[in-house]
């Protein structure tokens, strides 16, 4: 089974059209186009008629693009996406089954209406409510178009009535609840870059793959990252490193040598290599491979459109 | 819930075998008075006690606080045959553990309440799960009743003989405190309790544990917790309601995001080192309303000891 | 209240039952269980000559009053049981319990060779081992799958960390969710947690005795009486690290003796300063500076947990006894 690689995955508000002309310069996953947050509600007609173009524009370096939907307007928003390039919608507040089997629905029509191959559109629950949390594992098995799910943990903390602040962190149990349920039933858990909410734009890198670290580490695939800043770091983070790389490769041949040799355990680097530590070894080797596929595809993406610009809004 | 539709910060649970206890409990300056039947009484002294209870039940309000009774599912029908009266606001039900158990609790108060003169459906449910069964069953208990308005652990450290560890944390609390949360959540119920940590045990701890304990337990969503002193009550009441520097703070980011909107082209900004997004212009927006409710809740109490009547918020 | 486990499992070395050495030797250190294992440490290419050591591992295993407990292979469990249940196993090890049909299947293979082989009817027990995703997520259906699960735990460890794609030995506790729900399963079954307190390991180390010996430590101040590892050198730490000291023996004998007087007064609680207590007396309460704190509650609760304590107490030391005795036997006979 081929490993879905989607680290990093840059939100940008809709209404932002300048962020999206940029976006996909800046080497992420994924782009998502968030017209629920900050659309002004008067602006959202005017935002649909060119989202197709936004979509295909934020998408022409190889990142996989998503439209975060209005809750209440799953059809509208999603048929005004659908198109070529458009990998998925993310379908906020979901928190049961019913929600996602009804986007699912509206998405069957759009894909025989538009050409798109049947069941190719994905679903990304964006978890936001305790209801949520609870009943994550129905929301997200209720299709085989969930992938992934993500838990969006300031709005999760406002439906909890909780103001987030970093002494302590309120949402262990709901973290740890997403990535098991997501784990089990085989679709990907993706957090959030700033998991205490109170990060601004100005995190240095090193705290930023420091944050993408830790919550790799509770078993998350990947972050959504709400300034373009991040990505390169949790790129980073969500990638094995070279040096284990290196390690288990060598590994594998330790092993590979002594099962030749008759013996199922051998010595190496301190370490006694069994059949266990040959399975993580290609655990890691198949991720550090999609990684580097993912990598190069988005590159021959890159180097087959326009040249890369010098000044990025962000920047300003 | 997000935000309470009642503000109750602090549950001071007292002893009905204890006189002395229960007429210096308004005093105390407690949201809900817990006359309680259950856990500090003793075997012996039960019959006295529930005899006593209808009398009780008003002069435990004279300062504003709601009344409710705390049964023991185990002797449900002689409790609440003692407490359903007129002027009681509630029933906290100990090791609340089946959704059956809540259903029988449920008949027994409609019943009670038919027959008694209490309008229907008035008497609230508050449903400590202190068992692991009781906690496992979580969401079918929690909606086994539409009375169903408070969901808290209780005593689980003592029922479930959770024990200190090391770091000082109670152990697998940090897992059933937030669990707790989620599920009250999921039930449209309010989640009470503190995060208690050694040398604190089943709700008794100094009140500068007290109030560190409530700070910390609503940093992660309880909105009002149980005590079982005096001196405790007060600390809970402050910590449970936003501090004057956090209403200010989230004045000023509901007021950054009104203006930000109403330009119609919001963008992402930062307030404070921070960044303003729709979802913490939501968490402000609660803070706000839930310190106008504490307000509220508190000129009300101001003006029944003062024999002002004004109208229940 | 925290039950007493009917065996005791303070400490227990799992070893590849095809490495004779380790097998041979382990019977004189004193562990309380013996983990004979068919899983991890032993090579694909030796699970035939694996399961055709256990039987006659048991008695070796047994000599010097050790349970004989077996870990067997989750995708083998038939052949495994077949193997490993002979008379003197006491608990078969399942790793990876992802449902309760796989317990299910187990107890009824397990009913028929106890009937077959001569065992008394539900003698031999079940540690279930949560190691993935979905084994959590089905927790409460694994331990109620059958009553022979006396031993429920994991949602950590090697397997888990592979399973969720996360490094091991990091500085924060990163299975909160996963052990919270195991340990809440395995309670609200009403049976005996395999828990303990969380400990940062960044290291990795299995041998060393001083960190078994905090760990068991910290396990039993939390009410925890399950242990085992992987090194002879931790044996003894954990023996020592479960057993309660004298002043904790004293002081649960000050606890019921208050309480004894609580109960005559018809109040439920009362509270205590320590340091007002006389130390010179008998039974007298931990100091104030000591885990349990300078103010004591005295209740029913306490009371119950003193109690706990004393038994605790009289239990750890009939085993010790009773292994002592064994291993002197041995010693004994074989002077001859």
């Amino acid at each position: 089974m081929s490993i879905l690689v989607r680290r990093s995955n840059l939100i940008v508000p809709a209404v932002q059209e300048r962020m999206i002309r940029w976006s996909w310069q800046r080497d992420a996953d994924a782009v998502t186009i968030d017209l629920q947050d900050g659309t002004p509600a008067a602006e959202i007609s005017r935002i649909r008629k060119t989202l197709r173009q936004s979509v295909a524009l934020a998408g022409k370096a190889g990142a996989q693009v998503f439209v975060r939907v209005n809750a209440e307007y799953v059809y509208a928003d999603s048929a005004a996406a659908a198109g070529p390039g458009l990998a998925g919608i993310v379908l906020p507040g979901a928190e049961c089954a019913d929600h996602v089997a009804d986007a699912s629905a509206i998405l069957d029509d759009l894909e025989r209406t538009h050409g798109i191959a049947p069941n190719s559109l994905e679903i990304t629950p964006s978890i936001e409510t305790g209801a949520g949390v609870w009943h994550v594992r129905e929301t997200i098995t209720a299709t085989p178009r969930v992938k992934q799910v993500v838990i969006d943990e300031a709005a999760l903390a406002a439906s909890l009535g909780i103001t987030q602040s970093a002494d302590h962190d309120p949402l262990v149990y709901a973290r740890g609840r997403l990535c098991i349920e997501a784990t089990a039933a085989g679709v990907q858990p993706i957090a959030v870059a700033d998991p205490m909410g109170t990060q601004t734009g100005q995190v240095s890198r090193d705290e930023m793959i420091q944050i993408a670290t830790d919550s790799r580490n509770l078993g998350f695939k990947g972050m959504v990252c709400g300034h373009p800043s991040w990505i390169d770091a949790v790129n980073e983070a969500y990638t094995p490193a070279e040096s284990l790389v290196d390690y288990y490769t060598q590994v594998r041949e330790v092993f590979a040598q002594a099962l030749a040799a008759g013996t199922a355990a051998a010595p190496f680097a301190g370490r006694m290599i069994d059949v266990p530590v040959d399975e993580w070894a290609k655990d890691v080797l198949a991720m550090s491979a999609a990684c580097a596929a993912r990598d190069a595809e988005k590159q021959a993406a890159r180097q087959a459109t326009d040249v890369w610009l010098d000044a990025h809004p962000w920047d300003q | 819930m997000t935000i309470p539709a009642k503000v109750r910060r602090s549950w001071l649970v007292t002893p009905v075998s204890q006189p002395e206890r229960v007429s210096a409990a308004p005093s105390a300056g407690a949201d809900v008075i817990v006359l309680d039947l259950a856990e500090f009484v003793a075997e012996s002294d039960k019959p006295a006690a529930r005899e006593s209870l209808r009398d009780c039940l008003f002069p435990a309000k004279s300062t504003g606080a709601e009344v409710f009774v705390q049964i023991d599912p185990e002797l449900m029908l002689a409790d609440l045959s003692a407490a359903v009266w007129p002027g009681l606001d509630g029933i906290v039900v100990t090791r609340a553990e089946t959704a059956e158990q809540i259903m029988a609790v449920d008949a027994i108060i409609s019943d009670l309440e038919s027959r008694r003169g209490l309008s229907p459906g008035s008497v609230a449910l508050a449903l400590n799960l202190e068992t692991a069964l009781g906690n496992h069953n979580g969401f079918e208990v929690s909606t086994a009743s539409s009375r169903t308005c408070c969901l808290s652990l209780g005593r689980a450290d003592l029922v479930m003989d959770l024990r200190p560890e090391p770091s000082g944390e109670i152990h697998l609390m940090q897992y059933l405190m937030q669990r707790l949360v989620t599920l009250a959540s999921a039930t449209g119920t309010v989640p009470l309790g503190a995060w208690w940590r050694f040398p604190d045990r089943g709700l008794h701890a100094t009140p500068e544990n007290t109030l560190e304990a409530a700070l910390r337990g609503r940093a992660i969503g309880f909105k009002g917790s149980f005590c079982v002193l005096d001196n405790q009550v007060r600390p809970l009441n402050e910590g449970f309601t936003p501090s004057e520097s956090e209403v200010a703070a989230a004045h000023g980011l509901c007021e950054a995001y009104a203006s930000a909107t109403a330009s119609g082209t919001f963008t992402v900004l930062c307030v404070d080192d921070r960044v303003l997004t729709p979802d913490i212009a939501r968490q402000a927006a609660n803070t706000v309303a839930f310190s106008e409710a504490c307000s509220t809740r508190d000129r009300f109490k101001i003006a029944a000891v003062d024999g002002v009547p004004i109208p229940v918020p | 209240m925290a039950s007493t486990p009917r065996r005791l499992k303070r400490s227990g070395l799992t070893m590849p039952i095809v490495t004779p050495r380790f097998i041979n030797n382990a019977w004189h250190r004193g562990c309380d269980f013996i983990n004979m294992d068919l899983e991890d440490s032993v090579p694909p290419n030796l699970k035939d000559v694996a399961r055709n050591l256990v039987r006659e591992s048991i008695p070796v295993v047994n000599k010097g009053g050790s349970d004989a407990v077996c870990r067997i292979n989750h995708d083998l469990m038939e052949a495994d049981l077949n193997a490993a249940i002979w008379p003197g196993i006491t608990q078969v090890n399942y790793p990876k319990a992802e449902y309760g049909h796989e317990i299910e299947r187990m107890d009824e293979i397990i009913t028929r060779l106890e009937a077959e082989r001569g065992i008394r009817p539900g003698t031999v027990e079940i540690g279930a081992n949560i190691e993935t995703a979905v084994g959590v997520a089905n927790a409460y259906e694994i331990v109620t799958a059958s009553a022979r699960v006396m031993d429920f735990g994991g949602a950590a460890g090697y397997d888990m960390s592979r399973d969720l794609g996360v490094e091991m030995f990091v500085s924060f506790d990163q299975f909160v969710y996963g052990k919270g729900e195991v340990e809440l399963a395995a309670r609200a079954a009403g049976r005996e947690p395999h828990a303990a307190p969380f400990t940062p390991n960044i290291t990795g180390s299995v041998s060393d005795p001083d960190r078994a010996f905090a760990e068991a430590d910290a396990a039993r101040k939390c009410g925890f009486r399950i242990g085992g590892g992987l090194h002879p050198a931790v044996v003894e730490p954990q023996i020592r690290g479960f057993a309660s000291s004298d002043d904790e023996i004293s002081d649960a004998q000050w606890v019921l003796q208050e309480y004894r007087k609580l109960a005559r007064t018809g109040t439920t609680w009362v509270q205590i300063d320590v340091s007002t207590v006389d130390r010179e007396g008998s039974p007298r309460p931990m100091g104030a500076d000591s885990y349990l704190g300078r103010h004591r509650v005295i209740d029913r609760y306490e009371a119950s947990r003193a109690e706990e304590l004393l038994q605790w107490r009289d239990l750890c030391r009939e085993r010790d006894e009773e292994k002592a005795e064994a291993v002197a036997r041995v010693r004994a006979s074989e002077a001859e």
